[in-house]
């Protein structure tokens, strides 16, 4: 065969290996533990999506005369809470402020933390001496003081509570980008492509950001349900969400005086906590095991 | 020497880093990686590299590409000075590198053609044409384009991506390559058959290779002119049979003493040096191989000797012993 | 006639995982007292995975090991417990690659030297000590005193794969195993350390195993080779036999490929391909692919041991086509 016959040959015959993305999926399928726990996930954010079709109660009416009855009322199978509120419609209610104070303050800190630590990892020098010292304030003090102070000089609310968290989840995220930028930076295909004459833009785009964004993801997952419960405890402690919005760390707080008369029903937001912290951590691990591209 | 300017000239390259630690990163001593080198490369000739770990020939590589920016010295190409008459893209284009590492060397999540087909589409070439010039590529370093092209650098075997590496560095069509240990973590077999490539891609494209490796078999095999290199100086240059039938430095005939023996029958006696290469952080004074030479005399540690060019041919020593008058006082023992 | 030191008999080792890894197949061996024994090839030929089953370091839970292997007539695949701790070190010791990783960071080399003793033979602390000397002595450590102090950080690469060579003999086994110990060396390192194992192979009189995919360290240092390609031993015998007479066409490529007066510029004559995958057991000769002399008959079953002499023996069909 002659070069030309064989390098001209249409591109669509070339054969190609699956990308490297639909090798996570296919990997991530394989996991049960991570299914199930996308499967919750995936549930939970059905119900935040729909609760008014949902719950079969209006979550905010409350009434003097059936104050906290136990699980299996009829007419509210979860019982109600401290203001004869249906349990089971503002649990499903709750999902949409617990998850929403959950996720997003991790959302805006992937993006903010990832620039920050990326750009301190890819430059060097000066600037990653600047941004990485400033980050190690922060880090000085302890995630749920930093929240709870930030949230206190604020003020209470869900939007500066969502700030506070977001700004608690910067330091951490870039700190893992900086340190997965910084070895990715010396690896031989970045020298290959600066001896190239890229530009480092394109580098970043090309090169730093396909191989550091995943395990920055996979990081930023896990913190999810971190958020979760720094988000509840700042409710609780009356500095996030406040009543009667139902949000499960508040309604854990409003209840916590009925656990000698109904400690069954007083349980029940911090099990939706505990399950939906779970299986954001389940779904991380599973991530994390099905990126590595060796296994 | 010919009148013809050589291709690739550099005349005191030089660096130095500092080495940083206590508080605040301040420096408390300084490695002389390269330290003041100057070298010759003709066009379409291969200069092998050769020296032990901290002998500089790895930075002096990287200096050639400017991965790292020399402290002095100059690199002209084609009498073209870099930064004077010469921009640094045209240096980048003509001068490309590959390196040990073939798995490092390849961005895990790009398939072949992208990853060949990077540098093309950075310096203005349209995606399409770039992957048809990846194609081409891939097929003239043995590599099926219908198989490969698509691949991921996991599925591939080591020979399979340091072929990938070589098509990468010929995407540029560039006058130099240089093959840092490009070969050394291949098995042998396979270092064979890349050995080859390398010489047909030579005789076809009319390339100028750099070629270190500490593998003075390998060396002697692939290059024409040898360039010896002992904590960041040049030891010996010279023609590749002048430096392997006559080495005239102490250092060069250890290094060659050094290599196993092959015949069963004739055995290596007597390790001819003793203890390791000293740390090329603040290096001996006067000659550097001093400290490990059993030639020393008092003038080898007192005055670096220089490059001396031998009589009739290309062929310089850094070394008192052959330069004529130097002082030492085992120069009649070895030219009688 | 001599009881071999070792006996290796159709040893084979297979790794469960997501894909079974058939990495031993069938390997016949035998080493005589004091004597060194390399066994050449390339990375994944199964040189490594062989050594480490003499010392029973391979983890238990996916491996599984078949075949004979006895050491001073004892059965190595048998023990258990604290003979197997005897065997380990005390019998039989190995030195590796990186020295790094056999050298305990937070201890000084005196003291991990001193530590083996004691363990493996009940010494006093005071006898360990004495030992620890003597063998950074024996290993020609220059102020072996000042040195039984430091720490393996603070030693050069050479030092430290002295240092460790010190240590595996510090209980004089009866057989050194030795994983490419020179390999990550500078050339002038390389053969004072290769110097330093065959003199002190002599001086203790041990057997030695040596793995390496670089002919003239097998030259330099061997009585004897025992070529592998994919988990077989495709050709045994004496380091003169291998080296002025290699009959297996995979021999012949490897000792092509050392280059050693290759002349300059000329194509040399290299075996196409890689090795295979060891994913199922080789029912067909595992060269075959990759051979200018493969026939049918060596795609179809496996190769002949043909034994040329005593302790010699080549698989392969074509000595015996040579004979017949």
């Amino acid at each position: 065969m002659s070069a030309t016959a064989a390098t001209f040959e249409r591109l669509a015959t070339v054969e190609r290996s699956p990308g490297y993305w639909s090798g996570v999926i296919r990997r991530l399928r394989r996991d049960p533990v991570a299914m199930v726990a996308l499967a919750i996930i995936i549930g939970l954010v059905l119900m935040a999506l729909f609760s008014p079709w949902i719950a079969p109660a209006d979550p905010y009416r409350s009434s003097m005369l059936r104050r906290l009855r136990p699980i299996g009322t009829p007419g509210f199978p979860l019982g109600t809470d401290e203001l004869g509120r249906d349990m089971l419609s503002r649990l499903i209610y709750g999902a949409r402020l617990s998850l929403l104070m959950g996720v997003t303050p991790v959302f805006i800190a992937f993006f903010v933390g990832s620039f920050l630590g990326i750009t301190a990892g890819y430059v060097g020098g000066k600037v990653n001496t600047v941004v990485m010292r400033t980050v190690d304030v922060f880090f000085a003090f302890p995630s749920v003081l930093l929240a709870i102070a930030l949230s206190g000089a604020l003020g209470a609310g869900i939007f500066n509570g969502l700030l506070s968290l977001s700004i608690v989840f910067i330091p951490p995220i870039a700190r893992i980008a900086e340190s997965v930028t910084t070895a990715v930076r010396k690896i031989d295909y970045v020298e290959a492509a600066r001896a190239s004459g890229a530009s480092s833009m394109t580098i970043i785009r090309v090169h730093v950001l396909g191989n550091v964004l995943g395990p920055i993801f996979v990081y930023a997952t896990g913190l999810i349900s971190v958020s979760l419960i720094l988000a509840s405890g700042l409710s609780f402690l009356g500095l996030g969400v406040k009543p009667p919005e139902p949000e499960w760390g508040l309604m854990l707080n409003t209840l916590r005086n009925a656990i000698y008369v109904q400690p069954w029903v007083a349980a029940l937001p911090g099990l939706m906590i505990f399950i939906t912290s779970i299986s954001f951590n389940l779904l991380s691990d599973g991530l994390r095991s099905a990126m590595d591209i060796k296994a | 020497m010919s009148a013809a300017a050589p291709l690739l000239s550099v005349n005191g390259l030089t660096k130095h880093f500092p080495l940083k630690g206590g508080f605040f990163g301040r420096s408390t001593g300084t490695v002389r990686a390269v330290d003041g080198i100057s070298f010759d490369v003709a066009e379409g000739e291969t200069l092998g590299i050769v020296g032990e770990s901290g002998c500089g020939k790895s930075t002096t590589a990287r200096l050639l590409v400017d991965l790292i920016r020399p402290d002095g010295g100059e690199i002209m190409l084609s009498a073209r000075r870099l930064g004077v008459d010469l921009p640094l893209r045209d240096l980048r284009r003509n001068v490309q590198m590959v390196f040990q590492d073939s798995y490092a060397s390849l961005n895990p999540r790009l398939t072949m053609e992208e990853a060949i087909a990077f540098g093309p589409t950075v310096n203005g070439v349209s995606t399409a044409e770039a992957t048809r010039l990846a194609h081409e590529l891939l097929f003239k370093v043995g590599l099926e384009p219908k198989r490969f092209a698509g691949r991921y650098p996991h599925e591939l075997s080591g020979g399979q991506r340091q072929r990938v590496n070589i098509a990468r560095a010929l995407a540029f069509k560039p006058k130099i390559v240089i093959l840092d240990e490009a070969v050394s973590a291949l098995d042998k077999s396979v270092e064979a058959q890349v050995l080859n490539l390398l010489g047909d891609l030579k005789r076809e494209l009319g390339l100028t290779y750099i070629f270190i490796s500490h593998d003075l078999n390998v060396v002697r095999y692939m290059s024409d002119r040898v360039m010896v290199m002992y904590l960041g100086e040049i030891a010996e240059i010279g023609p590749v049979d002048a430096i392997y039938e006559r080495p005239s430095h102490p250092y060069t005939r250890a290094l060659l003493a050094a290599m196993p023996s092959m015949d069963p029958d004739h055995l290596t006696r007597e390790a001819p040096l003793a203890g390791d290469p000293p740390n090329p952080i603040n290096p001996p004074s006067g000659c550097r191989f001093h400290t490990r030479c059993r030639h020393a005399a008092t003038v080898c540690i007192s005055t670096p000797p220089g490059l001396y060019t031998l009589p009739g041919e290309r062929h310089l020593v850094n070394c008192h012993l052959a330069i004529p008058n130097s002082g030492h006082p085992g120069i009649e023992a070895v030219t009688a | 006639m001599t009881t071999p030191l070792v006996e290796i008999e159709n040893l084979t080792v297979r790794f469960s995982g997501a894909r079974d890894v058939y990495a031993v197949n069938g390997v016949n061996l035998t080493l005589n007292p004091g004597e060194t024994l390399s066994i050449l090839g390339e990375s994944g030929s199964g040189k490594s995975v062989t050594l480490k089953t003499l010392l029973r370091i391979l983890p238990e839970n996916r491996t599984t090991i078949g075949g004979a292997i006895r050491v001073q007539g004892t059965d190595v695949l048998a023990l258990s417990g604290k003979a197997l701790a005897d065997h380990r070190g005390g019998v039989v010791s190995m030195i590796f690659q990186d020295p790094m990783l056999a050298l305990d960071p937070v201890y000084t080399i005196g003291e991990q030297i001193a530590e083996t003793v004691m363990r493996h033979e009940g010494a006093s602390a005071a006898e360990g000590k004495a030992r620890a000397l003597e063998m950074l002595t024996r290993v020609r450590i220059p102020s072996p005193e000042r040195r039984l102090k430091a720490y393996p950080h603070e030693m050069s690469g050479g030092m430290r794969q002295r240092a460790m060579i010190a240590l595996a003999l510090a209980c004089k086994p009866k057989l050194l195993l030795a994983d490419e110990p020179t390999t990550a060396l500078d050339a002038t390192v390389q053969i004072q350390i290769l110097l330093l194992l065959r003199e002190l192979q002599r001086e203790f009189g041990m057997g030695m195993i040596f793995v390496t995919h670089d002919v003239g360290v097998a030259v330099e240092i061997s009585d004897r080779v025992a070529v592998m390609y994919a988990g077989q031993l495709v050709e045994t015998g004496s380091i003169r036999d291998i080296i002025r007479d290699p009959q297996h066409p995979y021999t012949r490529g490897l000792l092509a490929a050392n280059l050693h007066g290759a002349v300059k510029g000329a194509r040399l004559d290299a075996i196409p391909g890689a090795p295979p995958a060891l994913h199922a057991a080789p029912n067909a000769c595992s060269f075959a692919e990759r051979c200018a002399h493969a026939q049918d008959r060596c795609r179809a079953e496996l190769p002949p041991r043909v034994t040329l002499g005593e302790r010699r023996e080549v698989r392969c069909i074509l000595p015996e086509m040579a004979k017949a």
